[in-house]
């Protein structure tokens, strides 16, 4: 069952414009037709690379499952997964923050001395251990998205959420408390792939970084 | 009993084929660790927790399911069969003519990850090669490990070598504190290249920039014969060149056999079990996207139970080579032909019975039918 096509999983939303954009410049395009179908899985032109487009927060699965040799998401969905994949390589685009941000009133406000912080979070295991690791407890609310909602109507304290530009924090009266990290794009790729496939997965790796090359 | 048809996470029913293909694996393997010479072993499904700690270490002795005995002791399902054996041949077996080769089949148990791809209860099987220091003892497990993986068709496996040493030397050499080595092993084992020369600038600034450049394309050793031709000029700690240069004696023996196809060298392997003191493996086969099993010498452990002893082994899943068989695999090999005889119950009972006991004597399958 060796073959020698890479099965990449790519992240669609925010990371697929910028992924394809990249994988143009490194020399892999997908047809127009492709990629205007409803198809969940595409081919490159020169047939050496299958795509699947699926939902960011499962690109790490699809890979460390291995039904994808490689794949490309945001290190935000990365470190929330834990998914246990190599990260060989920062693609560099995709950039943006994950915050702490809450109204303004909350902004002096020291944690410490707060019970327990009630955060609003796509992300509960970066809320949690951020939190932690400032000995600070934390009751996380999960949500799946509007999540600067949560502290306008009172359900959480703060939220934990990817900002890139700031817009809509400033827009609905929140702001910026902490900058836990910076996530941009990177290329994951399966433990086993990586020595089942090792020639095709160090060409990936080498196209991809001879076009990441200012 | 919350409900009848709610199973604990984790645990597993087998049955029909999948049922005989678990008994071909573990009866081709079985065979073959008999014929280089490995007896075979059975242990208890629980023993001491005290004894996995001290095998396993606190850490992953965590992981165990924990009970206690009449008496208060804490016991634990076993959550693995190594410590087992080291215990066993460290008390039990003291006066026995070294090198000893034992080898086991059975199920273990472990609290894991909801993200972990094993199950809580699955089955291993493995070897332990004990008493012997010499390279030879390596190269030996290797070479069992291989021929499993070829009687049971799955020759397109790919078997990953490493040397713990080649890690500890360049932490080293970095002067590298424990949890400043811990977070390095975590970058090399991930390839997160990026991380790791940031880490290198921030953390090894005392070393210099060309020496650091070289460091940080640690990640990339894996490869051939070309991949240990790379480490030797990276490296000048001795330490590593001393791993290194094990490797190479040992690959070379394995170019001679003609396995160079089926074995790496994977130097950017810095993970896994603390308890490896030499070399270290992973095994991966195609339709399975996790490592199937691994191994490496594990000097220290068997002194955690009595005299120091050196010793090499490994374990495969049962589990991972009977879902990589049944996606790659023509299934006539395992399954048995259906030639099941049915004899008809009438209104002689006694001649039925006769007839299905003559045909069993003969060595055919028979099925008695009421009708």
């Amino acid at each position: 069952m060796l073959n020698d096509r890479l099965t990449i999983a790519l992240s669609k939303g925010r990371m697929q414009d910028g992924a394809l954009a990249l994988f143009a410049r490194a020399g892999v395009i997908i047809p127009e037709s492709e990629l205007n179908s409803r198809k969940l899985i595409v081919n490159s032109a020169d047939g050496r690379y299958s795509f699947v487009l699926v939902k960011p927060g499962d690109a790490p699965t699809y890979v460390q499952y291995g039904v994808a040799d490689a794949g490309v998401c945001g290190r935000d969905v990365l470190m929330e997964s834990r998914a246990d994949v190599h990260e060989p390589l920062d693609l560099k685009f995709g950039r943006c923050k994950i915050a702490v941000a809450g109204k303004r009133e909350v902004l002096g406000q020291d944690y410490n001395l707060l019970a327990t912080v009630r955060v609003g979070t796509k992300y509960p295991r970066i809320a949690t251990d951020y939190f932690h690791a400032k000995g600070v407890p934390i009751e996380v609310i999960p949500l799946s998205g509007s999540v600067e909602l949560a502290p306008l109507l009172g359900l959480s304290d703060r939220i934990v959420d990817l900002v890139e530009t700031g817009q809509t924090l400033k827009e609905n009266g929140l702001e910026v408390i902490d900058v836990i990290t910076e996530s941009t794009a990177r290329l994951i790729v399966n433990r086993a792939s990586f020595h089942l496939k090792r020639i095709e997965v160090g060409a990936l790796i080498a196209r991809l970084t001879e076009a990441l090359k200012p | 009993m919350s409900s009848l048809t709610k199973i604990p996470a984790g645990v597993q029913y087998f049955f029909d084929d999948e049922v005989k293909l678990r008994r071909y694996v573990e009866r081709r393997a079985m065979e073959t660790f008999a014929g280089w010479s490995y007896d075979e072993i059975i242990l208890p499904m629980f023993d001491y927790h005290d004894l996995f700690a001290r095998g396993m270490g606190q850490e992953n002795a965590e992981r165990t399911y924990r009970f206690v005995d009449r008496d208060s002791a804490l016991l634990a399902l076993r959550p693995e069969l190594t410590s087992l054996v080291a215990r066993t041949v460290a008390t039990r077996f003291i006066k026995r003519e070294r090198p000893v080769r034992l080898c086991y089949s059975g199920e273990v148990f472990r609290y894991d990850e909801p993200t972990e791809r094993a199950a809580r209860e699955f089955h291993q099987l493995g070897v332990e090669h004990i008493g012997e220091p010499n390279i030879v003892a390596d190269i030996e497990v290797l070479l069992v490990a291989a021929e499993v993986l070829t009687a049971l068709g799955l020759s397109d496996f790919r078997i990953a070598l490493s040397h713990v040493d080649f890690f500890n030397g360049v932490a080293e050499f970095l002067k590298l504190d424990e949890a400043n080595s811990a977070e390095l092993r975590e970058l090399i084992d991930r390839r997160n290249s990026l991380a790791l020369e940031e880490f290198l600038r921030t953390r090894a600034a005392h070393v210099e920039q060309s020496r650091r450049a070289g460091f940080s394309r640690l990640i990339q050793i894996a490869g051939k014969r070309d991949a240990i031709e790379r480490a030797q000029e990276i490296m000048t700690n001795e330490r590593s060149r001393a791993a290194v240069e094990h490797l190479d004696k040992i690959y070379s023996t394995l170019i001679a056999l003609g396995l160079e196809e089926n074995f790496d060298i994977d130097l950017g392997d810095a993970g896994g079990l603390e308890y490896y003191t030499g070399l270290t493996f992973k095994v991966y086969v195609p339709g399975f996207g996790v490592e199937i099993g691994g191994g490496g010498r594990y000097d220290n452990l068997i002194a955690n139970f009595g005299e120091p002893e050196p010793a090499v082994g490994f374990s495969l899943s049962l589990d991972g080579l009977a879902d990589a068989i049944s996606m790659n695999d023509d299934k006539r090999r395992w399954q048995s032909a259906n030639d099941t005889q049915t004899i008809s119950f009438d209104d002689d009972p006694a001649r039925a019975f006769d007839q299905a006991r003559e045909m069993r004597r003969l060595g055919k399958k028979v099925k008695i039918s009421a009708q």
